[in-house]
């Protein structure tokens, strides 16, 4: 067997240069099939890494705890106590990079032109910093300094559309905890630049602010948490929901169902991906090598006659289509690696991200040498391509040898 | 002496109906151990076919044939490549050398096939080589070589696997006259120093010329059979 594949593994080369044009328009498909998995797996993957990211560093964390009934309807009787010596435990878990608590209550803010919906959201500056994004995204003044500080930092549309900005005083409100409406004034000290959706929804203020200003006594709407390691979600979201049986504990996945099932259907998409590429490759492949055994029809009829059993002209062909899509996976492979190596600082993808927002795409994309793929899909693509040049195979191997006879008279 | 081939009620019909062509017709005919034969015929006559049947490449519509002793009616298709590889050699009118392959890697190639160790093949190429007279073209591809040097390379590469019976369908058909002569004193120093048996489906004058036994067919029939001295 070693003895035949060292003898056919030589003419099986020699044949594929016979007619190199033909030869280098299938090894062009599949290289370039095989760079387009490849690259576009690992862009993907980069993408949804960096839209959940974003996502999870502005607000969301990875996991968030409310009084039950809040996620329903958050309204002022749906708040909770900051956590007491059980839960802070909990939450204080190696697995645990961070935590803080917020006051997150619907109202309204107004300025001299108009009143808009948003979210009241009081935070505690320093640990808000570890935590979210938005403290990071200022485009003009300052984020806040404490969880006393009772000034305001806004999102740019809204001070837009609201008609107002630094130095100026805008009036939040909200239902307070004895029925009726707390109205107060602040200063706007910052404005922040992020999403349209973010930047519409949410005004920030100190949390002790928020929470005198609601006449609360220390309650909070949500505790927020950030892990190390993604593989700890599950772990850590059971762990808490122990240590509070009666507060509502959930990760990212039961609270941000879009970006959670993106993720999901990510694996789906570059399968679907792959099958649409192998399918186009395989038309190509298919078709040339069948016009490559069309034209051998005499020779593998001579071969035959000569005394060589059709399994063997069987494994000949194959042999080729084998070197063939080979080679040209290994070309596939070597142009992803140098294109993802080409882009290693990242993609700027700034222009997409602000028409994208919804997905909270980041700016610039880091694409990542994805090693299972580079092992995983050019395996693939090489079985699937023999087993589909298969057919161009077993017609070689069902020339009559009787053809190469009758072609000489 | 016993036949090498032997041809019994060989007939052989392509299509049917009114578009049938009987291409042989009852053909009795027996090769012996030695014989340098020619076959030859008008266009049509069923040299070709002839040759097919007794080179285990067609089978007949009715009919035996056997070559040394086996009869190859019942063979599989395997079976059919393993006796053509072992006992039929094949020269060809347009030489069907392998383009990829120098001289002495298409004469190398069928005993590959058969299995023979690389070093007995390299030695036994270089021979057949030396023996049609082509030693120092051995590494050039058949592109690089003229009609009759290829032609000679087939011929090398028929012997090499030291079959039975050499079956040749117009070999000299693309040559000029003057390879053509060589190639026909080629096969008759080969008939006389080996014993090698040729059975030669051809037109040409100068191989009828040379050969121990001419056989005629017209209409798929053996018409005449006569033996003389080359």
């Amino acid at each position: 067997m070693i003895g035949g594949l060292k003898t056919m593994l030589p003419l099986a080369w020699r044949n594929l240069w016979r007619n190199p044009r033909r030869t280098g328009i299938t090894l062009i498909v599949v290289a370039i099939g095989m760079w387009s998995v490849l690259f576009f797996n690992a862009f993907m993957i980069a993408w949804a890494q960096s839209s959940k990211e974003t996502t999870l560093q502005l607000l969301l964390g990875s996991g968030q705890i409310h009084a039950e009934g809040y996620m329903d309807d958050p309204s002022i009787d749906a708040l909770m106590h900051p956590p007491d010596q059980d839960l802070a435990s909990a939450l204080d878990a190696p697995a645990v990079a961070d935590w803080t608590t917020r006051v997150v209550i619907p109202g309204v803010i107004q300025s001299e032109y108009k009143t808009l919906p948003t979210t009241i959201v009081g935070v505690d500056p320093k640990a808000e910093a570890r935590i979210s994004s938005i403290p990071g995204k200022i485009a003009e003044g300052r984020y806040l300094n404490s969880s006393d500080d009772d000034s305001v930092v806004l999102g740019l549309h809204m001070a837009e559309r609201l008609k107002t900005g630094l130095g100026r005083r805008v009036i939040l409100m909200s239902q307070n905890t004895e029925g009726g409406m707390s109205e107060q004034s602040f200063d706007v000290v910052g404005v922040y630049d992020a999403d349209k959706a973010t930047e519409d929804l949410y005004v920030f203020t100190g949390r002790a602010a928020s929470q005198q200003f609601l006449g609360l006594e220390g309650e909070i709407a949500q505790v927020v948490f950030v892990l190390k390691e993604e593989i700890a979600l599950e772990d850590t979201v059971a762990a808490l929901a122990a240590a509070a049986p009666a507060l509502d504990v959930r990760g990212w996945k039961d609270l941000n169902l879009f970006l959670a099932s993106m993720d999901s259907y990510m694996g789906v998409f570059i399968h679907v991906w792959l099958g649409i590429v192998f399918a186009l490759m395989a038309i190509g492949i298919v078709n040339t090598q069948l016009m490559a055994v069309f034209e051998r029809t005499q020779e593998f009829g001579l071969l035959r006659a000569l005394g060589m059993k059709p399994r063997r002209v069987l494994v000949m062909v194959t042999i080729e289509n084998a070197l063939l899509i080979g080679v040209g996976v290994l070309l596939g492979m070597v142009l992803a690696a140098v294109t993802i190596w080409s882009v290693r600082d990242g993609i700027d993808f700034s222009a997409f991200a602000r028409a994208m927002e919804m997905v909270q795409t980041g700016e610039i994309i880091y694409l990542d040498y994805e090693m299972d793929a580079f092992l995983l899909f050019p395996g693939l693509i090489w079985l699937l391509g023999i087993l589909v040049a298969l057919w161009p195979a077993i017609r070689a191997s069902r020339c009559s040898p009787v053809e190469a006879m009758r072609r000489e008279t | 002496m016993d036949p090498i081939v032997a041809c019994r009620g060989l007939s052989k019909t392509f299509g049917k109906g009114e578009l049938a062509v009987h291409a042989l017709r009852d053909v009795d005919l027996d090769i012996l151990p030695g014989d340098i034969a020619t076959l030859a015929g008008p266009s049509g006559s069923g040299k070709t076919t002839l040759l097919n049947m007794i080179g285990a490449l067609d089978k007949p519509t009715s009919g035996e044939v056997s070559v040394d002793g086996q009869p190859l009616g019942g063979l599989s298709r395997s079976q059919l490549s393993e006796l053509r590889l072992s006992k039929i050699g094949f020269v060809f009118q347009s030489y069907n050398l392998i383009p990829v392959l120098s001289a002495r890697e298409n004469i190398e190639f069928v005993l590959q096939l058969q299995g023979v160790s690389a070093a007995e093949r390299h030695d036994r190429a270089m021979e057949a080589i030396k023996e049609v007279g082509l030693s120092g073209m051995e590494d050039r591809r058949p592109g690089k070589m003229s009609g009759g040097q290829q032609q000679r390379v087939a011929v090398a590469r028929a012997l090499v696997s030291r079959p039975t019976i050499v079956l040749a369908d117009e070999p000299t058909a693309n040559l000029d006259s003057r390879n053509a002569l060589e190639l026909v004193d080629l096969m008759g120093n080969l008939n006389r120093e080996h014993g090698t048996t040729f059975l030669i489906g051809t037109h040409d004058g100068r191989v009828i010329e040379h050969s121990m036994r001419h056989i005629e067919m017209v209409d798929g029939r053996i018409d005449s059979d006569a033996r003389g001295s080359t």
